[in-house]
């Protein structure tokens, strides 16, 4: 149990996805929290609003490409542009269905985003991202 | 008249004839020169001395000598003001035999010695060398020139004009240049050429209109064409310089064709790549949630609930392959890059890739030697790997497979030939085999999804060449294909 990861934030359009994400990390106890939001635009708002309705602060944001409305690219460049206290140090990681090289191209080029992952999250997954971005 | 004011008169007349910058020549009935003014002395050489008194033939090469006289006095006989030769060349003589191009004008001048006639002559060798000049540029130009007058006629054209055309030159000069033309643009041309010669410049014709030109056998040839304006001895003229662009107008459309395949192309693999993405989403909550019973209902579940789950699992995971095969098919060769590659080289990284493999099923490997060419590498690997892989799992039950890589020059192309011992294709499904997902055994039997020569056959298409192959059933199978050496 590793519980440097407290509140794990899952923003994907698709909650089918979320439902089986949710379990995964719970299931093998990853998180204590997990926040699964429907869309891009209301994880920008939880992130902004952390601080007057005492949200939980995520540690770690699964985040999917292909979004109605906001999609994954416009919300990382929506989250460049919050305060540096609201942004923490969270640890973004784009979890989708593409394995485009195009987008792998333009995800490796983004400084927010710290990896780059095909769905389904796996507990093999899991434990590979907290060794390497939350050792202790 | 007094004497005084007569003698004044020719003391005028003297002094102009003198000043004029043409030589100038006074011949009396009989054809003897009775006055020649200074430029004439320096035009043939003679002083006025030598030639006063003598016959003015004398002053003309011999070959146009004997008609001289009956001109002469036809002009005695009704004398005007007029051009001599009217559109014959003229020629004088020097004292010193040499002959050179004039042209003259001719004068009836009243004298107290009866009518004389006055020739103004002026040498046209500059005029005559310049009109060469111009002709021999013409002739050189790498397009076909026509000059043109204002009436319409072809006073002049090249020989690129003959060739274009398909017309003798003596053809054409002297007949209106609407022969040129299709008959539809006949009858508005005249018109056109009228607008050019009041706005004379230098332009290019027809301004974004498609131009055609007549040939003499009656093909039409789209043309280009540029107009300019030429100051001529005989006026102003129109010079048209016409080039045959059939050529670059099938390759232009050559061109639009193939930026037409290209964004279609791009569409198919835009289209390929969201399909399979959206279908891999269905997919993956199929696949997720069995998951989920398993986990959680497990143990609650009978052998045959389980035994339909699986099936459930193993042909999403099937489809989930599929589609994704489907993807790399339709991006296959996108962002390649050309090289120099030795596929002697290729093939044995991919026999090193294959090692497991072929050690495993007792593989015999004969490679001859294979040529370096300009590929894109990796595609080509791809074409390796695809090729020998199928060669060792199409294998005849109980005997070790036997491959054997050969390559040849074919032209301008490089022919490779893979042969094995396996298990042979009907000549009936020897095109089939190339479609994407064609499968010729049942499932279970040889593993596949029947996309191997699928892009075993884009790939070599890439590299402009072709596949086929030669086999029986039961005989083992030779596949072959052409690969070109690219441009870089």
């Amino acid at each position: 149990m590793n519980r440097s990861i407290n509140c794990i934030m899952l923003i994907d359009d698709n909650s089918n996805d979320n439902f089986i994400h949710d379990r995964v990390i719970k299931k093998n106890g990853f998180a204590n929290i997990v926040v699964a939001l429907t869309s891009a635009i209301d994880a920008l708002n939880y992130l902004k609003q952390q601080k007057e309705k005492d949200l939980v602060h995520p540690d770690l944001i699964f985040l999917d490409i292909n979004m109605p409305g906001m999609n994954g690219w416009e919300f990382l460049t929506e989250y460049d542009k919050l305060d540096t206290d609201l942004q923490g140090k969270i640890v973004i990681i784009m979890l989708t269905t593409s394995d485009n090289p195009d987008d792998l191209e333009k995800a490796r080029n983004l400084k927010a985003l710290s990896d780059f992952k095909t769905k389904p999250l796996t507990k093999d997954m899991l434990s590979e991202i907290t060794v390497k971005y939350f050792p202790f | 008249m007094n004497q005084e004011t007569i003698k004044h008169s020719e003391l005028t007349f003297q002094a102009m004839v003198e000043s004029t910058p043409n030589a100038i020549l006074l011949v009396n009935k009989e054809g003897k020169v009775v006055y020649l003014n200074n430029q004439s002395e320096k035009l043939f050489g003679y002083t006025r001395f030598e030639l006063i008194g003598r016959l003015v033939e004398e002053l003309i090469p011999k070959r146009f000598r004997t008609n001289h006289p009956k001109y002469r006095e036809g002009f005695f006989d009704s004398p005007s003001v007029r051009a001599m030769g009217s559109g014959r060349d003229l020629f004088a003589l020097r004292k010193d035999g040499s002959t050179f191009p004039v042209e003259i004008g001719l004068n009836p001048v009243v004298t107290a010695d009866g009518t004389l006639v006055l020739a103004s002559i002026i040498d046209i060798s500059e005029r005559k060398k310049a009109e060469e000049r111009f002709r021999l540029v013409v002739e050189s130009a790498p397009n076909a020139m026509i000059l043109v007058n204002q009436n319409g006629i072809i006073t002049l054209a090249n020989n690129q004009t003959e060739k274009l055309f398909r017309y003798d030159r003596s053809e054409l000069v002297g007949n209106k240049l609407e022969i040129l033309l299709p008959e539809r643009f006949r009858q508005n041309h005249p018109q056109h050429r009228n607008y050019f010669f009041a706005n004379p410049s230098a332009r290019a014709m027809g301004a974004g209109r498609d131009l055609y030109a007549l040939r003499k056998d009656g093909t039409e040839v789209q043309v280009e064409i540029g107009l300019n304006p030429i100051d001529t001895v005989d006026g102003l003229m129109v010079i048209a310089s016409v080039i045959d662009i059939t050529e670059r107008k099938t390759q232009e459309k050559i061109v639009l064709r193939q930026k037409e395949l290209e964004v279609k192309n791009k569409e198919l693999e835009q289209f390929a790549y969201l399909a399979s993405h959206d279908l891999q989403e269905p997919l993956r909550t199929v696949s997720n949630y069995i998951q989920v019973i398993e986990e959680d209902f497990g143990e609650e579940l009978n052998a045959e609930v389980r035994n339909s789950l699986n099936t459930i699992k193993s042909a999403t995971n099937r489809m989930s392959i599929l589609v994704r095969a489907l993807l790399d098919f339709s991006r296959l060769g996108r962002g390649k890059t050309l090289s120099y590659a030795d596929c002697n080289k290729v093939v044995s990284d991919v026999v090193s890739d294959l090692e497991s493999l072929i050690k495993s099923s007792g593989t015999k490997l004969t490679i001859g030697k294979l040529p370096r060419l300009n590929s894109y590498e990796t595609e080509l690997r791809q074409l390796f790997q695809n090729m020998i892989s199928n060669a060792i799992k199409f294998k005849k039950e109980g005997i070790p497979p036997e491959i054997r890589i050969e390559s040849e020059k074919l032209g301008e192309q490089w022919k490779f030939s893979i042969q094995d011992n396996g298990i042979g294709i009907d000549p009936m499904f020897h095109e089939r085999i190339f479609q994407i997902f064609q499968r010729l055994h049942p499932e279970g039997m040889y593993e596949g999804y029947g996309i191997g020569l699928a892009n075993c056959k884009k790939i070599v298409e890439l590299h402009g060449g072709r596949i086929w192959l030669d086999s029986e059933k039961d005989t083992g199978s030779t596949f072959h294909f052409t690969l070109s050496d690219l441009p870089i």
